[in-house]
């Protein structure tokens, strides 16, 4: 693994889940909507297989809620939605996040001056 | 292309997957097969892939066995790390490099053993040998 992939493999770390849970904030989705989405993200996702374990330990810790339905025309999808401790935690590593990044615009010198 | 050839491809990634899952709970190696094979059906349909070229694409864009198995442990959880096999294919270096330091070990005693055995040979007849020569 390069440095570059190594670079992003931890920036991940600890960010990508929370990319995730804000994507069905406002609506249910599936998850092949969500893996494409993340998919388009260049550095994001290490590559869209590696989401579904993603979403699997994030409806295990209570984040999300998952439902295999019907599709109309084709294959049954899993919708996933975000449960009341999966807004919570989103709403934390927002408030989290913003402090963070402040910090460390300031320490590396890439904030707006 | 044949539906069976593309079907082909399918089947194969999802056992390669499959393989390298053998230290995950039951339900979460299910888990992820389902997830997966739904995935596949779902990016065929929507993207109206039917070529064998267009099929190994999605695959690809998946990432390989070894890199989804991995998130797969990863996501798992510390509880799960004492269980995860070797990787396939991949020499298990943990094990590897306990084995080095063992043999290390045993060397760096046998060449302590042995030296001192030859310091006590060397010294030893220096204090013994004169007793027979004096002793007619």
């Amino acid at each position: 693994m390069g440095d570059g992939a190594q670079l992003s493999t931890s920036l991940r770390r600890g960010t990508l889940e929370f990319c995730v849970l804000a994507m069905v904030e406002l609506e249910d989705r599936y998850g092949t909507e969500i893996v494409r989405r993340l998919g388009e993200e260049r550095g994001l996702a290490a590559s869209e297989g590696t989401i579904y374990p993603l979403l699997s330990r994030l409806r295990r810790v209570g984040w999300l809620h998952s439902k295999w339905s019907e599709s109309p025309s084709g294959p049954p999808r899993r919708y996933y939605s975000l449960t009341d401790d999966g807004r919570g935690a989103l709403t934390h590593f927002r408030t989290e996040w913003v402090s963070f990044r402040q910090t460390v615009d300031r320490l590396v010198g890439t904030g707006t001056p | 292309m044949s539906s069976n050839k593309t079907d082909d491809a399918v089947s194969e990634y999802l056992h390669e997957v499959e393989l390298r899952l053998a230290g995950l709970p039951l339900l979460q190696r299910r888990e992820l097969l389902a997830d997966l094979r739904a995935h596949i059906a779902t990016e065929r349909l929507e993207r109206s892939a039917n070529s064998e070229g267009e099929i190994l694409e999605i695959l690809e864009r998946l990432g390989n066995p070894e890199e989804v198995a991995a998130a797969a442990y990863e996501e798992a959880g510390p509880q799960r790390a004492t269980t995860r096999p070797a990787p396939v294919g991949a020499p298990a270096r943990p094990r590897l490099l306990l084995g080095a330091v063992v043999i290390a070990v045993l060397i760096f005693a046998f060449l302590a053993v042995g030296l001192f055995v030859a310091d006590r040979a060397t010294n030893a007849p220096a204090q013994s040998v004169p007793a027979p020569v004096a002793s007619p």
